[in-house]
């Protein structure tokens, strides 16, 4: 593989941390404290993305570069499962259930969504 | 040996930074360099300061900047002069004096006269792993407390800090034995009176400041009103008061945690600042002391909730926090000579120590 690919996953990498960041900041800041709405935001858009990339159909490193760099460091799957775990300790058991539920239900419909319209366009 | 001290308080954002170092750092490696006789470093759960920038590590997103509360003792002259370098840091957050009795090696039987409605706080200073026996020193403590009659506990667990003057750091890999941890009990005076002898007793070299306390609530039971102090004192010096409030982890408000809505009370009725503190063991009123155990899912340890502000915005924070505590809490209220808060262009207060209210 080419060291210049090497090199674009690296920094579209980062580029997308630091984008869910600003994503996750921007959300949590307005939609309250209480439900974390940035993390599952995120996801959600990530899965959305994924879905319109496969759908696209790209060629192997355009895959590697926008899919596994670019939304693969956007979408957190750790923050989901920490998060999940601290509304069990402040005993939040609905927000616990819906954070796990919402995600994954609306999480598979919109990456099936994302890719009907990636192959469609 | 008992000796007059003073007690400084600092809170602050864990982010903060001097001269690209961390506030958090600095502050210690002051009280290092001048060999405090204790102090640790706390981090918070949630809180606010005069910006009213609500911080909370209930999201990851929302969890940097954590507040932190850095407690430093030692006598008047070494304190004094911690905290004229600390000036020429500290430019923002909150700082406070206390006036405390110092108890250190031998404590011998303690005379506590004063006034008789007042009640006395604890605060002892320990290692995170100190035993006594095969028992952490801490759930011995609060057992004593307990069984002293003593109305409330909460054990602190501190990330840094200096013991003996020693500085005393929690590292990332280790057991982190002399990590400074704090343990913090009020009640009558009688009852604490009776608790350190026995308290002395079973540690070898004890580090303990007493200093005067209200008792407003305890079990929703309302005990009394923070009192007015005595306005300022002769040369005009304002005098502020700090609340506590001891709780547990599982009280709730509307489904939610209890500490999280007196946090949200305060700021929306305009308080200088709120700090909310996890602790690891403690009791707060009429149960057996309390922390997480191995299998549980919501957690059971205390929390202890801090607001110092002006005597009046201290009666309409006492307002707020009496209509949540309604079935549990217990709440204490102290006087604090010195208070000086900065963020941004605001300063309020100044750091010259006010005159001791005259008792009775």
């Amino acid at each position: 593989m080419n060291p210049a690919v090497w090199v674009g996953v690296v920094l579209i990498g980062g580029c997308g941390a630091v984008l869910r960041f600003l994503v996750d900041g921007a959300v949590s800041a307005r939609l309250g404290r209480s439900f974390p709405y940035g993390t599952l935001i995120v996801n959600l858009s990530g899965a959305a993305v994924l879905g319109f990339l496969t759908g696209l159909a790209l060629a192997p490193e355009e895959a590697l570069l926008a899919g596994t760099a670019a939304v693969g460091s956007y979408t957190t799957f750790s923050t989901w499962m920490f998060e999940t775990q601290r509304l069990g300790e402040d005993r939040q058991v609905r927000h616990l259930v819906a954070n796990l539920a919402v995600s994954l239900l609306a999480g598979v419909a919109l990456a099936a969504a994302g890719r009907w319209a990636g192959a469609h366009l | 040996m008992t000796e007059d001290c003073l007690k400084l308080t600092t809170y602050f954002g864990e982010r903060h930074r001097i001269d690209g170092h961390f506030l958090a750092d600095a502050q210690v490696d002051l009280f290092g360099r001048h060999g405090v006789a204790g102090s640790i470093l706390l981090r918070g759960a949630e809180g606010f300061g005069l910006k009213h920038h609500l911080r909370s590590d209930r999201l990851l997103s929302l969890s940097e900047d954590l507040p932190v509360v850095s407690v430093a003792i030692d006598t008047r002259p070494r304190v004094e002069a911690v905290l004229e370098e600390l000036r020429t840091v500290q430019q923002t957050g909150l700082v406070t004096l206390e006036r405390a009795r110092m108890l250190r090696g031998e404590i011998g039987p303690v005379a506590l006269p004063e006034d008789l409605h007042e009640a006395t706080k604890m605060t002892l200073y320990i290692g995170r792993r100190d035993r006594v026996g095969r028992v952490p020193t801490f759930i011995a403590v609060c057992d004593l407390l307990h069984r002293h009659g003593v109305a409330g506990a909460t054990v602190l667990l501190g990330v840094d800090g200096t013991v003996r003057g020693e500085r005393r750091r929690a590292r990332f890999v280790g057991r982190n034995a002399g990590v400074p941890l704090m343990v913090i009990g009020v009640g009558d005076h009688a009852a604490v009176a009776a608790a350190l002898p026995r308290l002395a007793a079973l540690l070898p070299q004890p580090l303990v400041t007493l200093e005067r306390v209200q008792l407003c609530k305890r079990d929703g039971a309302r005990l009394a009103v923070p009192a007015a102090p005595p306005g300022p004192d002769p040369t005009g010096l304002a005098v502020f008061q700090k609340l506590s409030v001891h709780l547990g982890e599982r009280a709730r408000r509307d489904g939610r945690p209890l500490h999280e809505a007196l946090v949200r009370g305060l700021r929306a009725a305009g308080a200088a600042g709120a700090t909310t503190l996890r602790g690891v063991w403690g009791f707060h009123g009429d149960h057996a002391p309390h922390g997480d155990v191995f299998w549980q899912l919501g957690r059971r340890v205390p929390v202890l909730c801090v607001t110092v502000d002006t005597p009046a915005a201290t009666l309409r924070a006492f307002e707020v926090i009496d209509a949540l505590t309604d079935a549990t809490g217990l709440v204490t209220c102290e006087l604090v000579p010195a208070f000086r808060a900065t963020a941004g262009n605001a300063d309020v207060g100044g750091l010259a120590l006010a005159a001791p209210p005259r008792a009775g």
